[in-house]
């Protein structure tokens, strides 16, 4: 199972929660498995095109844009971090 | 950091533009004086609202109903800011003044708290070639990413365009935690002096603190092939009105 690090903006989605556990061999599998025990965050982190272009997907500290995208594989030790651009002060 | 006597000099022949003077700009501000910078330019239009003073740690009760330029000059000459080094810009950065005013300086200090003049900024500093921190906080989030002049990677690599309205929910009621903008305000400050004096090391990455697990992480940054600022094939030659309309808030 892959820990999967949740921003701000995004917790009122996993209940509060600031990390959850979601099993995937994959970003997407893991995404897929995110939105069966919290409806509606897939369409916070993916539109038709893929990852939404102000949302970062973080595998470790590598960008999954320079890994392989959402087919990128995870090992159960991996966390993943969303990292939504932001804007206030 | 530290600011021993050579890097306290060089400071002073050096210049940086603090785009929106709230809860990023009061402490960087505050910090680029402390620290000896020789001419900080303070850009904003707003005025001072009892609701900002929890994070904005230039203005008092006092100052409610002040503009934030007037407010945040008398603080920073109370401080010790030498005389003549403050410059006010009491504007937005705007399409129209946004080349100008970041080409007047060495580096710029982006706190706005919007996207069109996040995306604005990082489009001027890449055309003028000029280095810039770019600061934000919402809730209890903050990010830091430093840009080099160069850019590669820009903020457009990471975040490519506008978020469209739909995909951005209101922002409105968001709030932000008073010691989050402190926190990323000072580290906007620290990666700005390094900056000047020189350091490259602090490119290519960007850092996101979260006060709820009280944990900053640092990624790496890389650039993207078909950014539309500093990529190969940019697309992005000049500064036009129309490129910068959009919703105020995402995520």
């Amino acid at each position: 199972m892959a820990t999967v690090r949740i921003p701000t903006p995004l917790r009122v989605l996993t209940g509060g929660e600031d990390q959850v556990q979601a099993a995937g061999d994959t970003v997407k599998d893991v995404i897929e498995t995110l939105e069966k025990n919290h409806p509606g965050i897939r369409e916070r982190l993916l539109d038709d095109k893929g990852v939404r272009r102000f949302v970062n997907i973080y595998v470790g500290d590598e960008d999954i844009r320079f890994l392989d995208g959402l087919a990128t594989a995870l090992k159960a030790t991996d966390e993943i971090s969303i990292v939504p651009a932001i804007a206030g002060g | 950091m530290s600011t021993s006597s050579p890097e306290r000099d060089a400071l002073q022949q050096r210049s940086a533009l603090v785009v929106g003077v709230g809860g990023l700009g009061c402490p960087v501000a505050l910090a680029l004086v402390e620290a000896g910078v020789g001419r900080i330019v303070l850009c904003d239009d707003d005025v001072v609202d009892a609701t900002n003073l929890h994070r904005q740690i230039l203005f008092t009760e006092a100052d409610v109903g002040t503009d934030k330029l007037t407010a945040a000059e008398r603080a920073l000459y109370r401080v010790g800011a030498h005389p003549g080094s403050i410059t006010l810009v009491p504007s937005r950065l705007l399409p129209e003044n946004a080349r100008e005013l970041v080409a007047s300086v060495d580096v710029v200090l982006e706190g706005a708290d919007n996207f069109a003049t996040k995306f604005l900024c990082a489009d001027a500093c890449y055309l003028e070639q000029r280095a810039v921190v770019h600061g934000a906080a919402v809730r209890l989030r903050a990010t830091v990413l430093s840009v080099a002049a160069e850019g590669a990677p820009c903020y457009r690599c990471l975040f490519e365009d506008l978020p469209s309205g739909e995909a951005a929910p209101n922002c409105a009621e968001a709030g932000v935690l008073g010691p989050v903008t402190g926190l990323a305000g000072a580290l906007m400050a620290d990666r700005a002096l390094s900056i000047l004096l020189g350091d490259q090391s602090v490119f290519g990455s960007i850092v996101s603190y979260d006060a709820k697990t009280d944990c900053a992480r640092e990624f790496r940054v890389a650039a993207r092939a078909d950014c539309a600022l500093c990529g190969p094939q940019r697309s992005i030659p000049n500064i036009t009105v129309n490129r910068y309309t959009a919703a105020s808030c995402a995520a």
